[in-house]
C-alpha cells in the first residue's frame, strides 16, 4: 500500500506581534511544519512500521526555502518527497482551497496512492477544507477529523472521527480515501539523528505546474484577503498560585459557577 | 572559507532544540533540586539517537563528527546543562573502544550504548590524581586470564548509574617513563568487589550523576583490555582535542542559554515606566554577552572543524576550551545580574546556569592546565 501525506510549512507568530496591512510584520514570523501534518506523517510512518504501507510519500506546495522543513518528514521515516513550485505561485498572496485542490489532485493522480493523509487544517490560514476538497475532486472516499485509525486493513480503513460536542463516530472507509488527521491521534516522534542523516540522501523531487498538467489559471484565487485585525477580547483570566492539590478545588468551583461543569 | 552550517546541521540543531524545549525544560528544576539522574529523559533522548551521536553507524549510532557533536552539545546545554550532560555522558569512554577496541569489544560495548540500553563511563581521576594523570595508582594485576583491580576512582560521571567504565589502571608499576605502564580496561559495574558511592552537594550540574568508585579485588577477564597493554596515555592523548572541544561547546551552550534568558527577562521586566532593555547599561551588558558568546562559538567550531580534518590543533582546542568556559561563567554571571533579585532564586533558569557554568573551567583539564598547554605550544617547549 502506498500512502501520500500532504504537508505544509506554516507561518508561526510570536506572542507579541504587529499587523502590517493584511499580514503580520515579517519580524514576528517564523516557520515550522504544520502541527497537524506532523501527526499525519507519524500515522503514515507507523502504518509503514506495522507492515500495512510499503511506501510513504510526502507532497508540499512551497518554495525552496521550505525544503528544510519538509525534510523533517523524511527524517522521521517518509521515503521520498515531492515539492510543487512554480513562477506563477510566487506572487500569490493567498492560495485558496480551490487552487490547492487542483494542484494536489494532480499529484494524487500521478502518484496513485491507496491512502492520502492530510492534517485537519493548517495552523496559519486554517481553511480546514483542503483534504476533503481533494477527495471530492477525485471521487475518493473521505473521513474528516480522524483521531484513531486501526493499523490492520486492506481495502477499507476503520477510523474513529471526532464530531461536534464530544461525540465520536466509528466508521469503515473504503480505499482509496483521504483522511484528515486530528492532533492527538498519536505521539509524533522526534526525528532521530540517524534519520536526519539518512534524509539528506532521500529523493526530493521538484515539479512545476506544467509538469503536473495543471494550468496556471488554477492558481488565480477566488478569495481576496481584505483585512486583518485583532478582535476585541472579552475574556478574562483567573490564575491561582499554589500546588495542584491546593488550587484544584478552586478551579472546580469556578467551572461550576460558570456553568462549564456540573 | 565557509562560515555557515549545512542544512543537515541546522536540522540537527532545530530538532535538538525541539526535544530540549519539550522534554528537558519542564523538568530541569526538579532534577537539579533533587540531584536526581534523569533516567526518563535519557531514555527519550536515546530513542532520538542523542546518546550515541558519535558512535559509528555500523554500531547503531549516527556517526556524527566532532563539529556536529559540538552543535548538539551547544544546543542541549543552552537549555539545561545538568540534564544535557546526563544525556551526552551516556557514551563517555566509548571513544577509546571505538578507536582502539577490537570487533568483539565494539559489539559488546558500543551497540548497547547506542541503543540506550547501557550507560558507559570513563574512570580516570582518583582522590589524589587530578590534573597530574600520571600519578594514577589504581592497580590492575594479571592473574591467569584475568585482571585483578584495586583502587579508588573519584569524580566519576555516571558512577552509580553506569553499566561499565573504561578505567585507567597501572598495569606495569616498573615501567620507566612517567607516562608508561598504564592501560585502559573495561570494568563492568556488576563485577564482585565493585562499589560506588554517589557524591552529592555539587555546586552545579546536579542532575548528572557523580560518584566515587571503589575497587576491591575486582576480577575482569583479560579480553576487556583495550588495545595494547601500557598504551593508555598514547590512546588518551588522541582524544584531548575532541573532548576539550566538546567542553568548549558546552560553555558556548551555557552562554547561549543565559543570554537567551537575559534577553527575554530584560524585555519583560519594567522599571521606571519602561522595560529595562531600554536602559543603555543593560543594552551594553547584552551586547557584550552576545559578542563573547559568538567569539567563543567561532573558536569552538573552528577547533571542531580542525579535529574533523585530522589537523593537530592542541593549541586551538585548549584556547576554545579555556575561552568558552570563561565566557560561560561571565555571561551566566551577567545574566543573573540583569535578573536582579529574581536571578538569585531558582524561579528562572539563570540561577542554574550560573552554578552549572563553573564546572566547564574545571573538568577535562582546568583553565590553568589549558593555559599551560597554549603557552607550551606557543613557546615550542614540547610535551
Amino acid at each position: 500500500m502506498k500512502i501520500l501525506v500532504t504537508v505544509k510549512e506554516v507561518a508561526t507568530v510570536e506572542d507579541e506581534f504587529e499587523i502590517e496591512g493584511t499580514g503580520i510584520a515579517d519580524q514576528y514570523l517564523g516557520a515550522d511544519l504544520n502541527e497537524w501534518d506532523d501527526y499525519a506523517i507519524e500515522e503514515a510512518v507507523q502504518l509503514q512500521e506495522a507492515g500495512v504501507a510499503d511506501e510513504v510519500v510526502t507532497v508540499t506546495i512551497g518554495p525552496e526555502e521550505c525544503e528544510q522543513t519538509i525534510r523533517q518528514a523524511l527524517a522521521k521515516g517518509a521515503d521520498r518527497a515531492v515539492r510543487i513550485w512554480d513562477d506563477s505561485l510566487e506572487d500569490v498572496d493567498l492560495l485558496d482551497v480551490g487552487a490547492k485542490t487542483e494542484i494536489l489532485s494532480a499529484v494524487v493522480e500521478e502518484e496513485d496512492p491507496d491512502l492520502v493523509l492530510t492534517g485537519v487544517q493548517a495552523g496559519d490560514d486554517s481553511f480546514g477544507a483542503t483534504g476533503v476538497s481533494v477527495a471530492e475532486h477525485l471521487g475518493y472516499q473521505w473521513g474528516a477529523v480522524v483521531n484513531h485509525l486501526e493499523h490492520d486493513f486492506d481495502d477499507a480503513a476503520s477510523v474513529r472521527r471526532e464530531l461536534e460536542g464530544g461525540v465520536e463516530e466509528l466508521t469503515e472507509i473504503e480505499l482509496p480515501a483521504v483522511l484528515t488527521i486530528q492532533t492527538g491521534i498519536n505521539e509524533p516522534r522526534y526525528a532521530s539523528l540517524r534519520g536526519i542523516r539518512q534524509a539528506q540522501r532521500k529523493e526530493l523531487d521538484v515539479k512545476a505546474l506544467a509538469d503536473l498538467g495543471v494550468d496556471e489559471s488554477a492558481v488565480d484565487a477566488e478569495l481576496e484577503l481584505t483585512d486583518m485585525y485583532e478582535p476585541e477580547s472579552e475574556s478574562d483570566v483567573t490564575t491561582w498560585e499554589g500546588s495542584a492539590e491546593e488550587t484544584a478545588g478552586e478551579l472546580a468551583e469556578l467551572l461550576r459557577d460558570k456553568g462549564v461543569a456540573q | 572559507m565557509e562560515f555557515g552550517l549545512s542544512e543537515e546541521q541546522e536540522q540537527i540543531r532545530d530538532e535538538v532544540a525541539r526535544f530540549a524545549e519539550n522534554e528537558i525544560v519542564p523538568h530541569a528544576e526538579e532534577y537539579d533540586t533533587e540531584e536526581k539522574f534523569p533516567h526518563d529523559i535519557v531514555d527519550e533522548a536515546a530513542e532520538m539517537g542523542l546518546v550515541g551521536a558519535s558512535i559509528p553507524i555500523e554500531y547503531g549510532g549516527a556517526g556524527y563528527s566532532t563539529l556536529e557533536s559540538a552543535i548538539i552539545a551547544e544546543e542541549l546545554f543552552s537549555y539545561d546543562p545538568g540534564i544535557a550532560l546526563s544525556i551526552l555522558a551516556c557514551s563517555f569512554g566509548t571513544e577509546a573502544i571505538r578507536e582502539f577496541g577490537n570487533e568483539d569489544q565494539k559489539e559488546r560495548f558500543l551497540e548497547p550504548v547506542a541503543r540506550g540500553e547501557k550507560i558507559s563511563g570513563a574512570a580516570i581521576s582518583e582522590p589524589d590524581t587530578g590534573s597530574d594523570v600520571s600519578s594514577v595508582s589504581t592497580r590492575a594485576e594479571k592473574d591467569g586470564d584475568e585482571w585483578v583491580i584495586n583502587g579508588n576512582k573519584m569524580w566519576i560521571t555516571n558512577g552509580t548509574v553506569g553499566d561499565f567504565f573504561v578505567m585507567l589502571c597501572k598495569t606495569d608499576p616498573d615501567a620507566e617513563g612517567r607516562y608508561d605502564g598504564f592501560s585502559q580496561i573495561v570494568v563492568e559495574a556488576d563485577r564482585d568487589g565493585f562499589t560506588s558511592e554517589k557524591i552529592t552537594g555539587k555546586l552545579g550540574i546536579r542532575a548528572s550523576d557523580t560518584a566515587e568508585l571503589i575497587l576491591d579485588d575486582v576480577r575482569i577477564p583479560e579480553e576487556n583490555l583495550i588495545g595494547d597493554q601500557g598504551a593508555a596515555f598514547l590512546q588518551q592523548m588522541q582524544f584531548f582535542d575532541a573532548t576539550r572541544t566538546g567542553v568548549a561547546a558546552q560553555g558556548v551552550g551555557i552562554a547561549k542559554g543565559a543570554l537567551r534568558a537575559a534577553l527575554d527577562y530584560a524585555q519583560d521586566r519594567e522599571q521606571f515606566g519602561k522595560s529595562i532593555s531600554e536602559f543603555q547599561a543593560i543594552q551594553h551588558k547584552l551586547a557584550d554577552m552576545a559578542t563573547k558568546t559568538e567569539a567563543a562559538r567561532n573558536l569552538t567550531y573552528k577547533a571542531a572543524w580542525n579535529v574533523d580534518q585530522g589537523n593537530d590543533i592542541t593549541k586551538g582546542a585548549s584556547m576554545a576550551k579555556e575561552y568558552a568556559s570563561r565566557i560561560a561563567v561571565d555571561v551566566a554571571n551577567e545574566a543573573v545580574q540583569i535578573h536582579g533579585g529574581s536571578g538569585y532564586v531558582n524561579d528562572f533558569p539563570v540561577e542554574r546556569f550560573y552554578r552549572d557554568s563553573k564546572i566547564t573551567q574545571i573538568y577535562e583539564g582546568t583553565s590553568e592546565i589549558q593555559k599551560n598547554v597554549i603557552a607550551r605550544e606557543l613557546l615550542d617547549k614540547g610535551f
